[in-house]
């Protein structure tokens, strides 16, 4: 079970965890969408459940390597009225600040200061222009506008920062420029817009104008090999044969949720019903994929264990621990240049996994 | 158009064969007819699976639910209410109320979904390779203590309930046979799993220990030898009580009332010839089940049932839901729809005891009774609703309504509803305060609210809480 993940001239260390199973406070629980803002904040929608209604936005300050991550704010938590939310989705971040968050069963964005203090909010449902139905994935232009990913119409809309309808491109089917059920949305540094058209199984690339100009990827998913672990009723599988027969071909891609660009060109892909990250060149080749590898608890999650000596005393009874590795249902990814971290949003398992792209890797000698 | 007799039949069918179906899909059955419908059911394969992808987009925490509802109710219910595949459904209710396991033990309903599914997939195929499943599911092996049955140290929980309530009913082995059972199944156990903080639930995997194996001579319903578990399993099966158990089982659930399983060893079937029928049919096909349920669907003493039947809360939930649409989507508030059938006496993945659920009379006490009318009305009450609408719209066709034809369209587009003459003229003798209903010159919204309400005191009545 590497650590590091060397293919093509990438290479991907695994770097750390951040996170734990937590309805509020510092933790996870369901992560929809994630995205970084400025110095070093993240920000994510946690979708909670109808027993523990976490749903939130939370803020955490990641810091630069393992054990620096401090949980900062919880906001727009479940309820009714202006700063309460039903279900969060996605999440962007301007250039002022504010955050701004979908609510897919609303049918509304609302936005936020960086501190969580409700600033103002539209959208009513429907189809017609600036009308919304299931809203999904956010990105913020250069130019402060927030493009939506408006889920059920199949389309991406294009907002000022006080709601005002600017334009719409896409439509439903699965034809280029066309969507079923897109979620999540990203833009590389020239404004070129990323979709992670969710049920049509791929990922379209549109220009700033939203013109079609690239898509990839392609339904693919492997049955449960025989022998393996099922860490759930739908994957993923630890596979007895070898770490990778529990997973797909490269470049097939089950239910993508989420896209992510570095400034290299290099595509991440959270491919979330065959548990993994799929790296892409800019030309949406496959190079390599990221399956999960959290062999290190994370900060919280060691407390949690330290404070419950149950879980310690089991934890040391387990024959392998190799199904916490893995990603499971990873639904967001986000690369920081500023720290040239892959972060993944490792949704069932209410963590986030960080790999480091490391660009000077000099390889070891061989006969160590 | 279908003939009355032959929709009724097919409403029958669909009702203990799945969860009901509106009067379109009724429609297309009888096209198709009775025998090919009974066929479709028995192949799931052929129609599409549920989209649990759509449920763990917008209600991700229904896949490892632990051990608090109302996830891994939502789970179960949106399956039941989607599925494409009625009978593959209603089967794994069936032998969750045979192999009954619990959440108020188990602690993990995401363990408790893995066996549904196990039920799923399985349970219309051969009962002898359920059973060894089941055996081995490490659900059942908690639920019953089995990872505490050791080769020096017997626990003869799940031995016992083998027998008992598995396989051959009271009274058919002796406590020997449960201490030789129970000797059989030492080491079947499952490996510690990973635990729940802090990153959520892990599954168990099955393990044998041979270590831990009692390998000693046993002997066993009059036979000896080294039985290991499955060897018992291959015991069990070939008894004659053993078809006599499950087509009793499958009698109540499927035709009609039995008394509860308690009562087995003393009081006889209702109808013997019927479960002579089923166990002919059990035994010929080697315990597979597919053939038993082809023999007892297709068979007179089911045709004839009809309302022989109380209405599990399972079914009078689920039946309403997808009869008036409108709830496919996992939407907010699904928790607590899914955990309707608990206030009504049936908490899914979470039976009283090993025994199952009593069934027939005992769904209904004065509480539940209340639960089960007020959640029926409050749905099919709601006009917006698209399968009222639907409701409506047929009898919007029919231009204008009498009292009676009210009465009467409502009872057969509900159902068909056959009730008995005191209960009608209550229904027809309110219809007719109502006077005649018309769709014309603005009087829509109230003929579709008098359709609406004589919905609701239809779900009110004795009669309706008979399937």
């Amino acid at each position: 079970m590497p650590l590091t993940t060397v293919q093509e001239g990438r290479v991907y260390d695994w770097s750390h965890a951040v996170g734990r199973n937590a309805a509020r406070g510092p933790g996870f629980n369901y992560v929809q969408s994630m995205c970084l803002g400025k110095n070093g904040f993240l920000y994510a929608t946690n979708r909670g459940n109808e027993n523990n209604f976490g749903m939130h936005v939370n803020k955490v300050q990641l810091g630069r390597g393992p054990g620096e991550e401090e949980h900062i704010a919880d906001f727009f938590e479940y309820g009714e009225g202006d700063g309460k939310c039903t279900w969060p989705f996605g999440i962007a971040v301007d250039d002022n600040y504010d955050v701004y968050v979908s609510d897919d069963w609303t049918n509304t964005i609302s936005v936020f200061d960086s501190a969580g203090n409700f600033l103002r909010k539209w959208g009513k449902p429907g189809s017609g222009d600036g009308e919304l139905n299931r809203p999904a994935g956010l990105a913020v232009e250069k130019n402060g506008n927030i493009i939506v990913v408006d889920s059920g119409n199949n389309r991406l809309q294009v907002f000022k920062p006080d709601g005002t309808f600017v334009g719409k491109c896409g439509g439903t089917g699965s034809g280029d420029g066309q969507f079923n059920q897109p979620w999540g949305i990203t833009l590389d540094k020239d404004g070129n817009i990323y979709v992670a058209d969710w049920k049509n199984h791929r990922v379209q690339k549109l220009s700033p104008e939203g013109k079609f100009l690239m898509k990839f990827g392609q339904y693919g998913k492997v049955e449960e090999p025989e022998g393996s672990y099922a860490v759930t009723m739908f994957g993923p599988y630890v596979a007895a044969q070898s770490e990778t027969a529990g997973y797909p071909k490269p470049g097939t891609l089950n239910h993508p949720t989420d896209v992510a660009v570095d400034p290299d060109g290099d595509i991440y892909v959270t491919d979330w019903g065959n548990h993994r990250v799929c790296v892409f060149d800019s030309e949406g080749r496959p190079i390599c994929n990221l399956i999960g590898d959290a062999q290190v608890l994370s900060k919280w999650g060691q407390q949690t264990v330290d404070a419950n000596p149950d879980m310690a005393k089991a934890r040391r009874r387990v024959k392998s621990l190799e199904p916490q590795y893995r990603f499971c249902f990873p639904t967001a990814v986000e690369f920081d240049p500023a720290t040239d971290s892959v972060i993944v949003a490792d949704s069932q398992r209410n963590r986030l996994q960080i790999y480091k792209k490391v660009r000077d890797y000099s390889d070891f000698q061989a006969n160590l | 158009m279908a003939h009355q007799d032959d929709i009724a039949l097919m409403a029958h069918l669909m009702r203990r064969a799945g969860f009901g179906a509106g009067r379109d899909e009724l429609e297309e059955r009888v096209k198709k007819g009775y025998e090919a419908t009974v066929e479709e059911l028995l192949h799931p394969e052929t129609q599409p699976e549920v989209d649990a992808y759509t449920l763990l987009r917008y209600q991700p925490a229904s896949l490892l639910p632990g051990g608090q509802p109302p996830m891994g109710n939502v789970n179960w219910m949106y399956y039941l209410v989607n599925t494409q595949r009625p009978l593959e459904e209603k089967m794994a209710l069936f032998w969750h109320h045979v192999f009954a396991t619990g959440n108020s033990k188990v602690d993990n309903y995401d363990q408790l979904l893995e066996q549904i599914n196990l039920f799923r997939e399985k349970g219309m195929g051969n009962y002898r390779e359920l059973l060894l499943d089941v055996a081995k599911n490490p659900t059942m092996i908690f639920w019953l203590d089995n990872q505490q049955n050791h080769g020096t140290a017997v626990n003869e929980n799940w031995g016992r309930e083998l027998l008992e309530l598995f396989s051959l009913g009271a009274g058919n082995y002796t406590e020997k046979d449960v201490r030789e059972c129970s000797r059989a199944f030492t080491g079947w156990t499952f490996e510690t799993k990973i635990p729940r903080a802090p990153y959520g639930r892990f599954p168990w995997k099955f393990e044998y220990r041979p270590e831990d194996h009692d390998d000693g001579e046993k002997e066993f319903l009059g036979h000896k030898g080294r039985f290991n578990g499955e060897d018992i399993i291959d015991i069990v099966v070939q008894q004659p009580a053993c078809g006599k158990f499950i087509c009793r089982h499958l009698y109540n659930f499927f035709v009609a009332d039995e008394p509860q399983v308690p009562a087995w060893p003393i009081e006889p079937p209702q109808d013997q010839k019927a479960i002579d029928t089923l166990v002919g049919a059990f035994r010929d096909a080697k315990f597979d089940m597919k053939p038993v349920l082809r023999t007892l669907f297709n068979s007179d003493f089911f045709k004839n049932a009809r309302f022989k039947h109380m209405k599990s809360p399972a079914e009078v939930v689920v039946g309403t839901l997808r009869l008036v649409g409108g709830h496919e989507l996992p939407k907010p508030g699904i928790g607590e729809l899914s955990m309707q059938p608990t206030y009504m006496g049936q908490d899914l993945l979470n039976p009283p005891s090993v025994e199952g659920w009593h069934t027939g009379k005992e769904w209904i006490n004065s509480g539940s009774l209340m639960a089960r009318i007020n959640f029926v009305a409050e749905k099919v009450g709601d006009t917006s609703l698209p399968g009222v609408q639907a409701i409506i719209g047929r009898l919007k066709q029919r231009g204008s309504l009498s009292p009676e034809q009210l009465v009467d369209g409502c009872l057969d587009q509900i159902g068909p509803v056959e009730v008995g003459a005191d209960t009608k003229q209550e229904l027809t003798s309110q219809a007719k305060e109502w006077g005649q209903i018309s769709w014309d010159n603005g009087n829509a919204q109230i003929a579709d609210q008098r359709v609406a309400q004589m919905l609701q005191l239809i779900a009110a009545t004795r009669e309706y809480q008979f399937g």
